[in-house]
């Protein structure tokens, strides 16, 4: 027994240094961003003296992180509850109900998983520039929903799969139309994996750098991780106000994930174990 | 779609204890006012695809469509010869861009370091799983980069990789030179891959964690009643017991390493130095956004889809092998 507790803890070391290493990075950046620029300068790692809030003031009003996370709630919100809303209803027509051509048009949705975005790029950015879409908030919410929704789809389908196909059955009897299955059954009953695959839906939206990049060009239609990359420029030779930018940035995922850990670990494993 | 009773899922208990609840009495009180008028039929005959039919149409139009108008693109001409066919001379030209060389050169040191990427996570989850003192602590602590916007992770280690920033101040407090990890052509990609290997493998320890919890613990007890070191029953129970698992971790590792570093690229290195940290993604966005070279861009795109295709069939071939043998 004793030889197995030396070789766990000889293996709970390292762990212990990964784990240190894994949060580290981010303490220094919330400590760097208390700091005075001065601070800085003499010394990197002195834990700052005071909470200074004024280099977050700063970052977040000298280049529109208000106006970039408000374009990106906008944004991700809307993106979300369409994504919601249409996984939801394919992944019920595809698992729940027995149709022609069902199984084909399954594959077709699983097809858009293995086609990344950065393949697309260069027609889907025409596509959107032929219909005006670019550059547009609509624009970005259709293609995040159209990256997102392979995935969506897949784990709505497997979750309702979940449920017994005598429920339909006995509302159809009781004489619900299929919209009304959906609505008044399905809807409510989905709402574990609608809360799961939301979040994680969210999480990507919000993180998301490449897409509002390319799909929306113009200063005040960027996103905030957008916003994000433009202050290292403003700010290379002022560290604290840098670092507070990025900590903006950072807090609402932080805050999510203090709250939301499980759901989304368990998005991800849905995610891996229904293929 | 077949519809089958019995199907083997962690989630199905929960969904039919909430079905319990909820769903029995608004099937009834649906039931007090039946609806059957013939046209409903009808439009009923429909409702499934009414309802697949937004979702199959979005996918269809901005997935599959743009990318065979993106194949169809990469044999046409940029600028001036807009639109005319050049038959396969963007790929001519593409093979021949020393960046595109280096980007195809980083695939495949990124394919060298895959199993680095994948064997890290897979031993902490096996750590985890088998209950290390304070495995809870841990499983959060590790999984949290990963919800992090490989913007927000670039910025952090562009601070802390400076050339006058704490990395460096550190070493030389020990007395050793300050290091450029990411002018210097030689580190700059190797710098990238490492950040993003930090901020994805909470992401793939998740999947493995799962993976475990299909194992069949009776396995793991037979190998510790026989007296089975923890080398030999991670190589003889849980590597085989997990094999499907192990060979979706590499694939939408590979796959994440092709088509999620972009946000690294942009924040930490911009493609830099001397073009050393090129992928075959950022040289798609250059060319099309910089450059306004659609087309070639749009042959680069291909060749990135290839690599997936053919990265995904041959991992999932091998690991097959591999899985037979043993």
């Amino acid at each position: 027994m004793s030889r197995v507790r030396l070789g766990w803890w000889l293996i709970a070391i390292p762990m212990s240094l990964l784990a240190l290493a894994t949060i580290y990075p981010l303490l220094f950046t919330a400590n760097v961003a208390m700091k005075t620029r001065r601070d800085y300068i003499l010394d990197r790692f002195s834990l700052t003296d005071a909470l200074r809030w004024e280099n977050i003031s700063t970052a977040w009003n000298s280049v529109g992180m208000g106006r970039y996370f408000v374009n990106s709630l906008l944004v991700v919100t809307a993106s979300v509850l369409l994504l919601l809303l249409l996984g939801s209803m394919a992944g019920f027509a595809l698992s729940q109900l027995r149709f022609r051509g069902s199984s084909a048009l399954f594959l077709g949705c699983l097809a858009g998983l293995f086609i990344p975005f950065q393949v697309v790029m260069v027609p889907l950015a025409r596509i959107m520039a032929d219909t005006a879409l670019i550059d547009t908030y609509p624009g970005l919410v259709l293609v995040y929903v159209a990256q997102f929704l392979p995935f969506t789809v897949f784990l709505m389908t497997s979750y309702y799969k979940g449920i017994p196909p005598e429920i339909v059955d006995a509302a159809r009897i009781d004489g619900s139309t299929v919209y009304g299955v959906y609505r008044r059954i399905m809807l409510p009953l989905g709402t574990p994996a609608l809360l799961s695959v939301g979040i994680l839906n969210a999480l990507f939206c919000w993180n998301d750098v490449l897409m509002a990049l390319v799909m929306m060009p113009s200063a005040e239609h960027r996103t905030l991780m957008v916003g994000v990359t433009s202050l290292r420029g403003q700010y290379s030779d002022n560290i604290p106000t840098f670092a507070s930018g990025v900590l903006i940035a950072a807090i609402p995922v932080l805050l999510v994930y203090l709250f939301l850990q499980r759901q989304i670990a368990d998005g991800v494993a849905a995610g891996s174990t229904k293929g | 779609m077949p519809i089958g009773n019995t199907q083997p899922s962690v989630r199905p208990a929960q969904a039919g204890r909430a079905g319990g609840a909820v769903v029995t009495p608004s099937a009834h009180r649906k039931g007090a006012r039946p609806r059957r008028a013939r046209g409903g039929l009808r439009a009923e005959r429909y409702a499934p695809y009414i309802l697949v039919a937004p979702a199959v149409l979005i996918i269809v139009l901005l997935r599959l469509y743009p990318l065979l108008l993106g194949v169809n693109f990469s044999f046409t001409g940029d600028g001036e010869q807009n639109g005319t066919a050049v038959g396969f001379g963007n790929y001519r030209e593409l093979f021949a861009d020393p960046l595109f060389q280096t980007a195809l050169g980083n695939v495949g040191l990124l394919v060298l370091l895959l199993p680095v990427a994948v064997a890290i996570p897979g031993l902490l989850a096996t750590f985890i799983y088998l209950r290390v003192p304070g495995h809870r602590f841990y499983r959060s602590v590790y999984f949290f980069p990963a919800v992090l916007s490989p913007v927000i992770v670039g910025a952090i280690f562009n601070m802390l990789l400076a050339f006058d920033g704490p990395l460096n101040a550190v070493l030389s407090s020990v007395g050793v030179g300050p290091v450029d990890w990411l002018g210097d052509p030689d580190l700059a990609m190797f710098m990238v891959v490492g950040v993003h290997i930090w901020a994805t493998f909470g992401m793939a320890l998740v999947v493995f964690l799962a993976g475990f919890a299909t194992l069949d613990a009776a396995l793991l007890d037979a190998a510790r009643v026989d007296g089975a070191s923890l080398r030999q029953v991670v190589w003889h129970v849980i590597i085989p017991s997990l094999s499907r698992t192990i060979q979706f971790v590499f694939v939408t590792t590979m796959i994440g390493m092709l088509t999620s570093m972009f946000g690294l690229l942009y924040v930490m290195t911009t493609g830099g130095p001397e073009g050393s940290t090129y992928l075959p993604e950022y040289y798609i966005w250059i060319k099309q956004g910089q450059m306004n070279r659609p087309a070639l861009a749009s042959a680069a795109s291909t060749i990135l889809f290839m690599i997936m295709l053919v990265v995904g069939l041959l991992q999932i071939k091998l690991l097959e092998r591999a899985g037979k043998e043993d």
